[in-house]
């Protein structure tokens, strides 16, 4: 008797519900060929507004040793967002290496083709982890996502939630405190200002901002 | 940490943005998205294009991390607060990111006649349940005390999926989708307490879902 896919399908949600973490992959399997398919897209349109289970601890302990859950994790306390683990993941996708992404780049851009070892250089410091995502430029970006074929916010989003640097801690009250914030703020402003010399247009894409 | 619902979480992730809690608003979306992680694993694995093929085996995992970490950016500047927007927006992203990792490999199967349909823009946000998110929208709007009204805001909680049901004609079918999306009671549960047969729980268990999902894609009316 061949295997009923109505069945299968309410195993699925039973197995889904009860926190078990079925596989879709193996539910799908054991249906017959031309029931597959069909099978597959009643489990997507269960899975879009299936309510989430409530894991056992083992359960949630697995999910979180997942690598794409432990990238994400990483993602949200690093300087770097999600930038080190998403480029090289779309990277792959498009079947580009960083020196094929940076001689896109500077293609798409319309910059000196001498900048491509700069470029590539930024690059593999983006997926280092140890370029500010603030500092990335917005042309940058629709580059980038023009390339990787991703999203323009999708990259937006890879900056993580803006973790703004560690305030200044003065004791000044009164006017004091605010001549001290003014100096400091002109301080901060010289810091952060492009240095001179061989500043050029690729450090502008990579740590000029201005999205 | 215990488990802590979706819809919690959505709550407090809102009241840390708001706040300015960033870092804290970072971690509640980290929990949510964990929480998350098996549905968009699972619509990987079990997503199909037009014509029933899926990804290649060798492709899921990888689309799957893509689609996971698309999610978390999302949490970035997510602006919905009810669990079914953020579910719909989860799907939409998911979706996209298996659309996108085909599409190489689509590329060919288009030129040779086929079509890779369903693309919605690329930085768009629109997706198939926006029409019956703004029906939803629309008709809780008009019952102003219920936003006032902690209980309807625990139910409300699983807004969409629970009005899509109510719209649900048939009322076998809507009573055994509401045991099991609602009260989560298994198919032995639910013949149990209907006084029908398993095999009648299974057939409207499927046909259900297949009028909840036209529901929830319809056209804007």
């Amino acid at each position: 008797m061949p295997p009923d896919p109505d069945r299968i399908l309410s195993d699925f949600i039973d197995a889904w519900n009860a926190g078990r973490r079925p596989d879709a992959d193996d539910y799908v399997g054991r249906a017959d060929e031309p029931d597959r398919a069909p099978l597959a897209s009643d489990i997507v349109a269960f899975l879009a507004f299936a309510p989430t289970p409530e894991y056992d601890d083992a359960a949630l302990e697995a999910i979180r040793a997942e690598p794409a859950v432990l990238a994400g994790a990483a993602a949200t306390r690093a300087p770097g967002g999600l930038w080190p683990s998403l480029l090289p993941q779309l990277r792959r996708r498009a079947s580009l290496s960083t020196g094929q992404l940076a001689a896109a780049l500077v293609g798409a851009l319309g910059l000196s083709p001498d900048r491509e070892a700069k470029t590539r250089d930024y690059l593999e410091r983006l997926e280092a982890g140890e370029l500010e995502p603030r500092g990335l430029a917005g042309r940058l970006l629709d580059g980038l996502a023009r390339l990787l074929e991703v999203p323009r916010t999708v990259l937006d989003g890879a900056g993580g939630f803006g973790t703004a640097p560690a305030p200044a801690l003065f004791r000044a009250e009164g006017p004091r405190a605010e001549e001290l914030r003014d100096d400091l703020d002109v301080l901060a402003d010289a810091l952060a200002a492009p240095a001179g010399g061989d500043w050029d247009e690729v450090d502008e894409l990579f740590r000029g901002g201005d999205r | 940490m215990p488990d802590e619902p979706d819809h919690l979480l959505l709550r407090r992730y809102h009241a840390a943005r708001q706040e300015g809690r960033d870092d804290e608003a970072a971690r509640v979306w980290e929990r949510l998205a964990e929480n998350n992680f098996d549905r968009i694993k699972q619509i990987c694995s079990a997503f199909r294009y037009t014509g029933g093929t899926g990804l290649p085996a060798t492709e899921t995992g990888s689309a799957a991390t893509e689609a996971y970490l698309r999610v978390v950016a999302m949490g970035r500047s997510f602006r919905e607060r009810e669990v079914g927007q953020f579910r719909a927006a989860v799907y939409r992203t998911v979706h996209n990111a298996c659309l996108d990792y085909g599409r190489k490999e689509l590329r060919h199967q288009r030129r040779a006649g086929g079509s890779l349909d369903e693309r919605y823009e690329p930085d768009g946000d629109a997706g198939p349940y926006d029409a019956a998110l703004a029906r939803y929208e629309a008709e809780r709007r008009t019952d102003v005390r219920e936003a006032l009204e902690d209980e309807a805001r625990r139910r409300r909680a699983e807004g969409l999926a629970r009005w899509g049901i109510a719209q649900v004609r048939n009322d076998n079918y809507r009573a055994v989708l509401e045991l099991t999306h609602l009260e989560k009671l298994d198919a032995a549960a639910i013949a149990d307490r209907l006084g029908i047969s398993l095999d009648n729980v299974y057939q409207r268990r499927r046909r259900g879902l297949t009028e909840l999902e036209k529901i929830l894609r319809a056209p804007r009316s």
